[in-house]
């Protein structure tokens, strides 16, 4: 097991074929049961079906040779199409019938593959080959035509073909057994040279997928927003068109040359079938000729020769299908199993409360990234005590969001520890540990929903007041006000045409409100004004030494001037804490942070002087 | 969209339709003449088949000369065989010719945005369109990229009609012998009138059932609209990286459940699933049971007049052969003219987004090219509404730009100061007022000799995968030498000399593994070497420093006499710093320029705007000497 879920889950899938059949059909029972009930339905119904498509012609025309009296004769045709149409509308209407609850069954097993990315550790979330595993999970279950849709019919499509096919062996066993075998062997060939050629398509996927990037590039561009401005400035449409025009060309040629390919599977293809007929009608011709055969008989089993060869094609095709299929709901299956690093539901609560005093602790933490052989922190210590406010200042790639990512759990250090009231966080649950912790993030995650649901977050109603009190200080509520439907109005449009697309100011306002509405015991500010203009961006500092009162904050900022109001000043540099203190005594020691606080300052003091 | 959507009358969308193919054939007529060939080849060789084959029954009903049937059989799977190498052969041609549809149609789409006018560009409206026909394309394949399958379907089903037609007229014209007494009846024209009509009625109500299924899918597709969205997006968020720290504080998983869960709802709700299982389904049904019952009244006529002698056995199989393609051949004729008007429909959105005009193109003179590089831009009286918006964003602007001296620009988020570039740089034109160069309105001239006189670097300036050289020149052909210069006057040069490939490095990794990611500080040097590069007389940079760290913008600042180099330049910022190095400020307020001057004199003014964004700033950093620090 360990291995399967290893680096190449692809290449060995955990679960078998049978395994993966059997899931889909008790997922299937339990959510929508329908599916299974209409899939055997469709299944006998395909069997008649192909039977009577069988004998239909050589019936009819078996009563003319034999000049039968003409009721009988319209009655046997009578008969078939009866039988047929019942068949046939019945078949269309079942597939109808079923078509939504395996698209339902499908939905509901899929949306395990997103749930367990949200609710996976954290790492997880950073780890490229997760994500891509994640993604090759998706495969199976992305669209109608994905494998937890598809099996249905390759499931119908091989029960039927193989009913089918122990019919024609019967009838076919009065012909030659050879030519029973030349069949089998010409309908194999004939397959896997067309599965050679789309196998070499895969092969060269890469090179058809390295001839459409630029178009994608450019075409992205074209219709790019941002880029706009640039193009037009500098001219540079001509040059995107010629880089486009080149792809196209390479896109093309690369077609020709697996045309070619094509082309000669095709030819071998044709040359199978005239094989196949010849040996087949020269069978036949002997058979009526020698065995006085009628004709209606030879077209019997002419046709039926023609459809063994489909049904033995079907048959081996259906298996690779299959086979594919259950790889593709394997690899989901395996995903969701994947074990996680993290304490959750198994770890030991917690019951964030604000009333209680919290001290968060790093103890000898060392940290470096998976897979990285340097370290971002080294043997780090440090004390954050209930209620202080803690700055954290340095430049960018020092170590500042490395450092936060320790504090709020989403890493693990490497080595040392990180300790809550003295206790290892790894102890608890750590679903239980992020409800300690407001933040306001660098990057973050608004919802395309309503203002409402992203402060409160959550769908339910929520406290209403407390959400417009917050509003209010976050100095969003005149906006919110201004807006036909208040707090329900929509957030962006990606989800509903309506929303209203939020600027920078408005963004990091709403992510100040549902901070404050989280309320929780520490807070966390990485960077929060980076975009604003002087005065937004002294009102922000503003509301956000209001938030603070009472409460442990950590602020993180490469603007050394708004950390002024904090209790500490840290100042990381080289993946330590290099110097700590008040502004006041960072200064006064003139070390690195004194430095960098000249670097900044310079133009307005200078200035300053100048004027007063 | 779908809901109140009506259809055009046959003649206009058969006009629209017509357009659209006479448009793409000029841009791609090989897709289009390698269809025809593979159609008609396609269309007439199963006729040979079912006529040879005919032939073959007939023999082997009748005198069973070995002779001839095996010359049958040999005609038989030889034309197979040949027809066979054939058609994969003309296959080859179509498929590498139809390959690129998909992506000659995107660059019609990606070549208009290209040169369409700024202001359509930048218009949400012009983007809405562009998504609706981007969905039309992708989700349901309606507009430009149906005219090639409308082409390729009507092609078939008019060759099909006329083959098969061929193949049964004889069905109608061979007489029931005297000799078959009552069933002479047979040869009446009103019988043969009789079953025409039959025929002609279940070939017209299977199509039709078909078209009523189809209204279904619209009424569909709108109620899972919505949910699809919801869906897509709560999906997607799952595995964005920037979100997985917001999602576990804020709890967002319980939020996704929840809509996942009620996306479900939709599917599982019982109108949906009612009208699947019921209307829908049972008319799908019934258009089945009609195709079949139509192969009966077939089946029951050919063998009816085989059985009193008009033709032989062999004749049978040739014409239910026939007459099934016909009536495929029909069926499938009407239901591509309903497809026709349908696409019309989707068709005018198309070329409303094609047919947008170039206004800014209009221009004719051309700007001298002066070695002095004396031009003297003025703003007179300009005020600016944005499209659709009834808030002006500029108001009454005047101002003359002083050759070869530097302007601040300094205001809150929301003043105009991006607007007023994109103004000066002719993205948009004036609502109001007027633009002059020397004197003339900057609309007589031509607009790419007009762009020729700024380089800009925007705040969002963005910069190509493609190589560094190439990013700095703007182009694939260009002077290694003064790129090289650009690069390093823009402070770049320590990073250029550590790359091996120098020039040649490619940005980003998205078409080459050795290809570099850059820094949001190198990124902007980078933009700046470009807009050097370029060599303009004006230079304008939109907030150059914001991303930087303190030690990277200190680098820019000490730059900037390089970078400016006696040409005009303008220069927007939030840091206010930066107004140190300009000769001359302007102070934007709610779109209208509220003082002008220089820092002396702005600062001087306690009353003014800029006193108050200034000590905004500069308290943090002045505090022992000024007043206090906020109180907190």
């Amino acid at each position: 097991m360990a291995g399967a879920i290893g680096n190449k889950p692809k290449e060995r899938p955990k679960y078998g074929m049978l395994s993966n059949v059997l899931f889909m059909m008790r997922e299937a029972w339990r959510i929508r049961k329908p599916v299974l009930i209409t899939a055997v339905l469709v299944t006998v119904v395909q069997i008649i079906r192909n039977i009577a498509e069988l004998y239909l012609t050589p019936s009819i025309l078996g009563k003319i040779e034999q000049a039968a009296p003409l009721p009988e004769l319209l009655g046997t045709i009578g008969g078939f199409i009866a039988l047929l149409a019942v068949m046939q509308s019945s078949e269309t209407y079942l597939n109808h019938f079923a078509s939504w609850d395996r698209i339902i069954v499908r939905m509901e097993i899929g949306n395990r593959l997103p749930m367990k990315m949200l609710r996976t550790s954290y790492p997880n979330a950073e780890d490229k080959e997760y994500i891509s595993a994640l993604y090759r999970a998706w495969r199976g279950f992305a669209g109608t035509s994905s494998a937890a849709e598809a099996i249905w019919t390759t499931l119908i499509d091989q029960v039927k073909s193989i009913f089918a096919l122990i019919i024609y062996v019967r009838l076919l066993t009065h012909l030659h057994p050879a030519l029973m075998l030349l069949i089998i062997v010409t309908s194999i060939a004939g397959y896997l040279a067309s599965r050679h050629i789309s196998e070499w398509r895969y092969r060269h996927k890469n090179e058809e997928g390295e001839c459409q990037k630029p178009m994608r590039y450019v075409s992205f561009n074209a219709v790019n927003r941002q880029t706009a401005k640039d193009i037009r400035i500098f001219n540079m449409q001509p040059w995107l068109e010629d880089v486009y025009a080149a792809g196209l060309r390479a896109y093309e040629a690369f077609f020709d040359r697996c045309g070619g390919v094509t082309m000669w599977g095709g030819i071998l293809d044709a040359a199978l079938v005239f094989l196949r007929n010849g040996a087949a009608y020269a069978v036949l011709i002997g058979m009526a000729i020698q065995k006085n055969l009628s004709a209606s008989e030879f077209l019997l089993y002419f046709s039926a020769v023609g459809g063994f060869s489909t049904l033995v094609t079907g048959v081996v095709s259906n298996m690779l299908k299959l086979h594919e299929q259950s790889m593709d709901i394997s690899a989901a299956r395996e995903f969701v199993d994947r074990p996680e690093q993290f304490r959750f539901e198994e770890g030991e609560p917690l019951h964030p409360d604000l009333n209680e005093e919290y001290e968060l602790r790093l103890k000898d933490v060392s940290f470096r990234y998976p897979g990285s052989d340097k370290d971002v922190l080294t043997r780090v210590n440090l004390t954050i005590h209930p209620g202080e406010k803690l700055a954290v200042v340095g430049l960018n790639g020092a170590g500042k969001t490395t450092l936060v990512k320790l504090l709020c759990g989403f890493y693990d250090p490497t080595e040392g520890e990180v300790l809550l009231n003295g206790v290892d966080i790894r102890v608890y649950n750590r679903r239980d540990y992020y409800r300690l912790f407001s933040a306001v993030f660098q990057q973050f995650s608004i919802l395309e929903t309503s203002f409402r649901e992203n402060v409160t977050q959550s769908v339910a109603d929520g406290d209403i007041e407390k959400m417009m009190e917050c509003l209010k200080k976050a100095g969003l509520l005149e906006k919110i006000d201004s807006l036909t439907n208040g707090a329900d109005t929509h957030v962006g449009r990606e989800i509903y045409d309506d929303g209203m697309e939020l600027s920078g100011g408005e963004t990091q306002r709403l992510m100040l409100a549902r901070a404050l509405y989280k309320n929780a015991p520490i807070l966390i500010l990485d960077e929060p004004t980076a975009a604003l203009d002087p005065i937004a961006e002294n009102d922000i500092y503003m509301k956000y030494s209001d938030m603070t009162k009472g409460r442990t904050s950590l602020f993180i900022s490469h603007r050394l001037a708004s950390t002024r109001f904090c209790d500490r000043i840290l100042f990381i540099d080289g993946g330590v804490i290099a110097e700590e203190g008040t502004h006041e005594s960072l200064l006064k020691k003139n070390g690195k942070y004194a430095e960098l606080f000249e670097v900044q300052a310079q133009y307005y003091r200078e200035e300053g002087r100048n004027h007063e | 969209m779908s809901e109140n959507k009506q259809k055009l009358p046959l003649i206009e969308s058969l006009r629209l339709n017509g357009r659209a193919f006479a448009f793409l054939f000029r841009q791609v007529p090989m897709v289009f003449l390698s269809n025809i060939a593979q159609s008609v080849f396609s269309a007439l060789t199963p006729y040979v088949g079912i006529y040879l084959s005919a032939r073959l029954i007939d023999e082997l009903a009748g005198e069973r000369n070995p002779e001839k049937l095996v010359m049958w059989v040999l005609w038989i799977i030889g034309t197979a065989l040949v027809f066979g190498i054939s058609r994969a052969m003309i296959q080859r041609w179509k498929d590498t010719r139809n390959v690129a549809w998909w992506f000659h149609e995107i660059m019609i789409y990606a070549r208009k945005m290209l040169h369409m006018d700024f202001c359509d560009m930048d218009n949400s409206e012009t983007f809405k369109l562009y998504h609706q026909i981007m969905q039309n394309t992708r989700w349901t394949g309606w507009g430009l990229e149906r005219i090639r399958v409308l082409f390729r379907q009507t092609l078939d089903a008019v060759l099909n009609i006329l083959g098969a037609a061929a193949l049964s007229v004889t069905l109608f014209t061979q007489l029931v012998p005297e000799s078959a007494g009552e069933y002479t009846v047979m040869n009446h024209p009103l019988f043969i009138i009789t079953m025409i009509s039959v025929m002609m009625i279940s070939v017209i109500l299977s199509p039709m059932c078909a078209k009523k299924a189809d209204s279904y899918a619209p009424k569909i597709a709108e109620c899972m609209r919505s949910g699809n969205r919801t869906h897509g997006f709560f999906s997607e968020l799952s595995s964005e990286q920037e979100r997985a720290a917001d999602i576990r504080i804020y709890n967002q998983e319980a939020i996704c459940e929840h809509y996942f869960k009620t996306t479900n709802e939709v599917l599982r709700s019982g109108k949906l699933l009612r009208m699947v299982r019921g209307k829908l389904g049972l008319i799908r049904a019934l258009g089945t049971l009609i195709s079949t019952l139509f192969t009966g009244v077939v089946y029951l006529f050919v063998c009816a007049k085989a059985w009193a002698g008009a033709f032989g056995v062999g004749a049978v199989t040739q014409y239910i052969g026939a007459m099934v393609a016909l009536s495929g051949g029909i069926t499938s004729l009407v239901s591509v003219l309903g497809a026709i008007q349908n696409n019309a429909y989707f068709l005018r959105e198309n070329f409303k987004f094609l047919d947008i005009p170039n206004n800014m193109y209009q221009g004719s003179l051309t700007t001298e090219k002066r070695s002095d590089i004396e031009y003297e831009v003025e703003f007179r009286n300009v005020s600016f509404k944005y499209p659709g918006s009834e808030q002006y964003s500029l108001r009454n602007v005047s101002m003359k730009f002083k050759i070869g001296k530097r302007l601040a620009i300094v205001g809150q988020n929301g003043s105009g100061k991006t607007t007023f570039i994109k103004l000066l740089c002719r993205l948009y034109d004036p609502t109001e007022g007027q633009i002059l160069l020397n004197g003339i309105d900057i609309r007589k001239y031509k607009y790419d000799d007009y762009m020729n006189i700024f380089a800009v670097v925007f705040q969002d300036f963005q910069l190509l995968a493609f190589t560094l050289g190439e990013n700095v020149a703007a182009g694939q052909e260009y002077d290694r030498a003064k790129a090289e210069r650009c690069l390093r006057d823009a402070g770049f040069g320590e990073r250029l000399d550590s790359l091996p490939k120098g020039l040649d490095t490619h940005l980003y990794r998205y078409f080459m593994e050795d290809g570099v990611e850059v820094s949001g500080g190198e990124a902007q040097k980078i933009a700046i070497a470009r807009a050097l590069y370029k060599d303009a007389p004006f230079i304008i940079l939109d907030e150059p420093t914001a991303a930087l760290d303190p030690i990277a913008e200190a680098e820019v600042y000490g730059k900037f006499d390089a970078i400016t180099n006696g040409k005009t330049a303008i220069y927007i910022s939030h840091r206010l710093s930066s107004c140190k190095f300009c000769d001359e400020i302007a102070v934007f307020h709610e779109g209208a320029v509220v003082q002008h001057g220089t820092h002396a004199e702005l600062v001087a003014d306690e009353k003014g705007k800029y006193h108050e964004l200034w000590h905004a700033q500069a308290q943090y950093y002045v505090a022992n000497e000024t007043e206090a620090v906020p109180d907190i």
